[in-house]
């Protein structure tokens, strides 16, 4: 066999159980269709088979499918190995040649499909074969029933679909009943303890209160506690003292920074492209500033869903900031990556809806719904028809602005009123100009007309022919119009979606959009609708519908997944230890009746993600110190049930900011942009040049976030990739980590600024400074052994330094930097109990 | 003195627990000590291969930008004849830009070696060396454009985020010298996917590549990121480092047994002896006078390539598992859609002598044998011409060329048609290429896989085919 054949056939040896084409065949088609496939053959049909088909098969196919080979399992010489089909599927749908892989394939329909591989049959041949599909391929003495049953294999149970545990809608289960109510603080509680009891475990003790107000003001904001915010909570006694802590936190605008950047993971945000053409996402940064905002203001997560989904198509609103920010809200289905300059256009377009559809099944149904672009999903009861159902209604759904390489996506206008109305005054200025131009123009031509006399006609090109003085004034005039269009302010735009021609679209036999099967109307995944919907309008792209049908109270992953999402957050593991899949392949719930109370909680506190938060962090469960026991560590040793706090590294921005932030170097500025390129401009065009810089004092989450070139430190650190969405960032511990703590810049930089701060206040003693930058790096006090061991350092660096640096203090102050440094390269630094 | 009298460990445990299987063996020993396997929570430890490999490592000679396969490794006399004549068949369906008719190669062939094979004057340096290698004049693609198909070429996918080849290859094999990078790459190009192309994706972050520097910098000004401390000395710093593994072990101690504190702290240790080796590795003062002369280094058109190739060679034969050497310059180096004369001139003979001089050398040094050397770039061009004198990007049929382990020497595989547009005679895609490589080093590509979001992923995701005919 050559090479050739190998390559083409390893398509059919992959086990493809489920061809998408034909078993939606199956679905639309009404039994009394398949009946009718299913009548005898006419003698006249056999002899067509006989003189056309069968000859056509010995010469194109026994060599690899027939009595001596069967590649891919696929036999043709007998009825039954051509209704069986090969690995990949059946071959035929009886009557439907153009769902038929057979018929696909003899015409080299998908380049990754193509039978025979090395000679395309004749027009003719192709022709017959179509034909003998048509009348429901004829065989003599064959069972026709077996070309149904092959077909059927692939038919969904939907009933028994449904039974799995996350597509069942959540019902709130009761309180568990637990044995040491003491430790209860809320019913989140009770669900932990329970766990606990029944594995004969308990719960950790509570954590002191300054590894609590660190471990909170982090989880919260991103940034470590002050001085002044410990101290204040040290000192107060009363049993609220915690819960205000809480409050404060939830209501500090750093709360949402920190947050939206969570949100910003699963929405695979960045402010360019990456992929093939990396461009600037130049606006992208209102949508990151939308989240922030939206989390401070404690949007409801429905309301939140629905404006990324479909915030150009709700109600309508007189309010121009209102309408702007829900246009901003689409831009979460416009930040993916996408292959700018894919040559062919109908690829690229499909390609970046199966990116869309991807992200809004991972992020919000925690479902990889991006498989059954070219099958049935093979472990999730999501089929191709649903697939395509869904590619639909984003094909109807205005993303780009034009395919041509490079492709160009689209961008909504969000001007405010009073942009509007400078704007229109600048127009105004410009007509103005303008009018009189061709008012010159006008009594220029007219005036060489009237000297020109009766048989004058006025020149094409007239205005060499004006006075001196008239074109010294056009000129001038033409000069006015470019700088006032110059100087005329852009309007505003930011990326995102609108509707355009709604279309229902093919299914994609294997993907390909070269070979197209039966048209679906389009709906969301059947599993998940448990009554009939009726259909989605003709005049609407329908991705209203589609995000009302997901924040309904009946759907039964959207509450589930983003509960998980939080927990996930707050303690670096989820319930279920898959926050992005929910599906089969996906981890089960350590502890269901948890999620689902705080599912169906979180519903009836009208989505109030804030309330979710308060919940958690008021539970005792949030509030157990790390302490080991050898016992529990037997019987659980990866703390699945939470008998204790998991030791935790912050996260790549956390480890910055808070540097920055503890050396006295961090600017709180909020919102905007530091990308230092144009919108639509190349990133990178063919240079491998870093026009990027990072080289700011703001806070991490307003870095420019450039796919394909992160920020060094930030991929060091595990930040998420921003070209696929992640909903559990991994915490790796690597050399590179080191090496960026030890010798980069930034920490350079960082520990002179404390080392400084430390050393101007002349009045301490070294102990009172030690003291200090433990207070500050730690939130703690050193110990004794720790001030001198401290001490013991600090003198020993400075005599090493004597062969280096003559200047005695600049020998000390460098000894305080590099002592300084070792804070933020420690693990207690990093590391949250 | 230390804050710790009680520690869980001694310090010598402790060094000796983080530092299993870096130790400092002799050169030649550490290749061959696939056995001294570190701690099988360490990720780039040595793994045992599916089957026994015929390469242990991969140097992969990347030509950015589409080198033409008729004008160097696919002669075509049927080309010459025809040339300014129509192209007799249909040109595919998606195209990159329009062509006009056949261009003939401005260079002549010569044929070399024992094998005969005929290699272009473009290449008269590695022609010398062409009874080492294994040509396969039958690549294909499906990618018409340079992002799509450097992440084809790279990652087996044009479409998705995918990792890279040398991190599946890391991820397969783990590497040799834990005081190096498993997957380096040299001076990559940042554009046209850019990261990506040497990227670990959803696979552990040990897995992706590490740059050293990138198309925009020259070779000799290269590094690693955060590699040199610009302000300590070496004294200084190893003095701060104790003091801070003195801090570590202390918070360590409150924490209960941890194996990721464990690790951090031999992370430390690990990075202090990378920053001692890395430069080690690319000084190159060393070398001898001849060893610089066969790479091209005494000339200032093949000093930069010849200097890449070199670190190449000094990185292999420590144990470095994936090596890429890229050569792109700010534009896109071999894409000449116009003025192919001159442009293919001046990039062949920038790399022809230090490509040369690369498998000479390891050759004479025995290291040939096991290391896989791969040539070629993201597609090859079109036989028709593009406005007066260029070639248009062709992903139907261009050619790589493979030298050393294990593979066939003195061969062509596969051909294009007559003229070069499609391949046409043993085929190979993309993915049977990224098949054979892995088969090469001793894996089975369907074999190696990754679960990720709840399927399991492969880098020739659900295609491949191993060329046997290749194999020695």
């Amino acid at each position: 066999m050559t090479m050739h054949t190998r390559i083409r056939t390893q398509f059919f040896s992959f086990g493809k159980q489920f061809l998408s084409g034909l078993l939606i065949a199956f679905v639309v088609l009404s039994t009394s269709s398949l009946s009718a496939a299913e009548k005898q053959p006419t003698q006249q049909q056999i002899q067509f088979f006989e003189s056309k088909i069968r000859p056509l098969f010995v010469k194109h196919c026994y060599d690899c499918h027939g009595p001596d080979e069967q590649e891919s399992g696929l036999r043709m010489d007998s009825f039954q190995g051509i209704a069986k089909g090969g690995k990949a599927g059946s071959l035929i749908v009886p009557g439907k040649p153009e769902q038929s892989l057979l018929i696909t394939a003899v015409k080299y329909q998908s380049p990754d499909l193509q039978m025979p591989p090395d000679d395309k049959l004749s027009k003719q041949e192709v022709k017959d074969l179509t034909n003998w599909v048509k009348m429901g391929a004829p065989y003599p003495n064959a069972d026709l029933s077996l070309l149904r049953a092959a077909n059927e294999k692939g038919k969904l149970d939907l009933e028994k679909e449904r039974e799995f545990w996350s597509f069942q809608s959540v019902k709130k289960p009761a309180l568990p009943k637990v044995k040491n109510s003491s430790w209860v603080k809320n019913p989140i509680d009770k669900f932990v303890l329970s766990k606990l009891e029944q594995a004969k475990l308990t719960p950790a003790k509570a954590a002191d209160k300054r590894t609590l107000i660190r471990r909170t003001t982090f989880d919260l904001t991103g940034l470590p506690p002050t001085l002044q915010e410990i101290n204040d909570f040290l000192n107060d006694t009363s049993p609220q003292a915690f819960e205000k802590v809480v409050d404060r936190l939830l209501d500090s605008p750093h709360y949402g920074e920190h947050w939206a950047r969570h949100w910003l993971d699963v929405a695979r945000y960045a402010d360019s492209n990456g992929l093939d053409e990396n461009v600037a996402y130049g606006t992208a940064w209102k949508y990151r500033d939308y989240v922030v905002n939206a989390l401070n203001n404690d949007k409801p997560y429905d309301q939140f869903l629905k404006e990324q989904l479909a915030g150009d198509l709700l109600e309508p609103t007189q309010d121009l900031t209102v309408r702007n920010e829900r246009l901003i809200a689409t831009g979460f289905l416009s930040l993916g990556p996408k292959v700018l300059a894919e040559v062919d256009e109908t690829k690229m377009e499909m390609d970046i809806i199966d990116e869309q559809i991807n992200t809004i099944g991972v992020s919000l149904m925690g479902l990889t719904l991006g498989c059954a672009r070219c099958h049935d999903h093979k472990f999730d009861p999501i089929l191709a028809h649903d697939y395509y159902g869904l590619a639909g209604i984003l094909k109807s759904t205005k993303i780009m602005e034009h395919y041509k390489k490079v492709a160009r996506w689209h961008e909504n206008s969000i001007a405010t009123e009073a942009e509007l109305k400078v704007q229109a005054l600048w127009d105004r200025k410009i007509k103005y100009e303008n009018d009189k131009l061709a008012a010159l123009i006008k009594s220029e031509n007219e005036r060489l007309q009237k000297t020109g006399g009766k048989d004058f006609k006025l020149p094409a090109k007239p205005e060499p022919s004006y006075s001196k003085a008239a074109q010294k004034q056009l000129k001038v005039l033409r000069d006015k119009v470019a700088a006032l269009k110059k100087e005329r302010p852009e309007l505003p735009t930011a990326l995102g979606a609108a509707e355009r021609e709604i279309v229902d679209i093919p299914i994609h036999i294997r993907g390909s959009h070269l070979t197209l099967g039966e048209t679906v109307p389009r709906h969301v995944p059947v599993v998940m609708s448990q009554q009939t919907t009726e259909p989605f309008p003709k005049e609407k792209s329908g991705r209203l519908k589609f995000s009302e049908w997901l924040v309904n109270r009946e759907h039964p992953l959207t509450s589930r997944v983003i509960v998980n999402r939080i927990w996930r957050w707050h303690f670096g593991k989820g319930i279920v230890a898959t926050p992005d899949n929910f599906g089969k392949l996906g981890a089960k719930p350590t502890n269901q009746p948890l999620l689902d109370w705080m599912a169906a909680n979180l519903m009836e506190q009208g989505w109030s993600i804030k309330k979710l938060h308060r919940m958690i962090l008021l539970s005792n469960t949030w509030q157990m110190s790390n302490e080991w026991s050898e016992q529990a560590a037997t019987i659980d040793p990866d703390n699945n049930l939470m008998w204790r706090a998991d030791l935790r590294r912050l996260d790549a921005e956390s480890i910055r900011d808070s540097i920055l932030q503890v050396s006295g170097g961090l600017d709180l500025k909020m919102g905007g942009s530091l990308l230092n390129v144009n919108n639509r401009e190349f990133v990178f065009n063919h240079e491998s040049k870093d026009g990027v810089t990072y080289d700011f004092n703001r806070r991490s989450i307003y870095l420019p976030v450039i796919r394909n070139h992160l920020f060094g430190m930030f991929m060091l650190f595990d930040y998420s990739d921003a070209s696929v969405l992640n909903g559990d960032r991994a915490s790796t511990t690597v050399a590179p980590q080191a090496l960026f703590l030890m010798n980069s810049h930034l920490v350079e930089e960082a520990s002179q600024r404390m080392a400084d701060s430390v050393l101007t206040q002349t009045s301490q003693s070294p102990e009172q400074k030690i003291q200090q930058l433990f207070l500050k790096s730690y939130g703690r006090s050193p110990s004794e052994m720790e001030v001198s061991r401290s001490l013991q350092f600090l003198d020993e660096m400075e005599k090493d330094l004597q062969s280096e640096e003559a200047d005695s203090e600049k020998r000390i102050n460098r000894a305080w930097q590099v002592f300084c440094q070792s804070f933020f390269a420690s693990s207690e630094f990093i590391y949250l109990k | 003195m230390s804050m710790l009298p009680h520690a869980l460990y001694s310090r010598r445990e402790l060094l000796k627990k983080s530092a299993v299987g870096f130790g400092n063996l002799a050169l030649l020993s550490m290749l061959n000590d696939e056995t001294q396997a570190a701690s099988t929570k360490d990720p780039l430890a040595p793994k045992e291969p599916h089957f026994t490999p015929r390469a242990k490592r991969v140097i992969f000679l990347f030509m950015k930008g589409g080198p033409s396969h008729m004008d160097t490794f696919d002669y075509k006399p049927q080309l010459q004849k025809y040339d300014g004549k129509p192209l007799p068949f249909d040109k595919p369906r998606v195209q990159f830009a329009p062509t006009g008719n056949l261009l003939k190669s401005p260079w002549k062939f010569k044929q070399y070696g024992e094998s005969g094979i005929h290699v272009s004057e473009l290449f008269p340096n590695v022609a010398e060396c062409v009874d080492d290698l294994c040509i396969i004049n039958s690549l294909h693609g499906t990618n018409a454009a340079h992002g799509g198909a450097l992440l084809k070429l790279h990652t087996g996918s044009d479409a998705f985020v995918r990792p890279s080849i040398g991190s599946w290859v890391t991820y397969g094999l783990g590497t040799e010298n834990q005081n190096l990078p498993g997957f380096i790459t040299i001076c990559p190009t940042l554009a046209h996917g850019g990261v990506k192309n040497w990227s670990s994706a959803f696979l552990p972050a040990p897995y992706q590549g590490t740059p050293l520097g990138n198309a925009a910098v020259a070779a000799e000004q290269a590094q690693i990121e955060y590699i040199k401390n610009g302000f300590l000395s070496r004294k200084v710093q190893r003095k701060q480092l104790d003091f801070l593994n003195d801090l570590n072990r202390q918070h360590q101690q409150q924490t209960g047994p941890n194996q990721v504190l464990e690790d951090r702290i031999g992370s430390f240790e690990l990075a202090f002896r990378m920053q001692e080796e890395v430069p080690q590795v690319q000084d190159i003062s060393g070398e001898t006078e001849a060893t610089r002369k066969m790479y091209g280094l005494d000339e200032e058109k093949t000093a930069d390539f010849g200097r890449q190739c070199l670190m190449a060679r000094r990185f292999a034969e420590r144990g470095v598992r994936f090596i890429q050497v890229s050569h792109s310059d700010q534009k896109v180096q071999w894409d000449q859609h116009g003025d192919l004369l001159k442009g293919h001139g001046k990039n062949a003979k920038e790399v022809d002598k230090p490509i040369a001089g690369l498998l000479k050398d390891l050759k004479q040094r025995g290291l040939l044998k096991d290391t896989l050397v791969v040539w070629g770039g993201e597609f090859g061009r079109t036989p028709t011409a593009q406005g007066k004198n260029g070639r248009d990007h062709n992903p139907e049929g261009f050619t790589m060329w493979l030298a050393g382990g294990g593979v066939k020497s003195g061969i062509q595989y596969g051909a294009t048609d007559e003229f070069g547009y499609y391949a046409t005679k043993d085929k190979m895609h993309i993915h049977d290429f990224h098949a054979t490589l892995l088969h090469l080093l001793g894996m089975n590509h369907e074999k190696l896989t990754y679960r990720y979001a709840g399927r399991d992923f492969r880098l020739t995701d659900v295609a491949g085919h191993v060329a046997h005919g290749i194999l020695a």
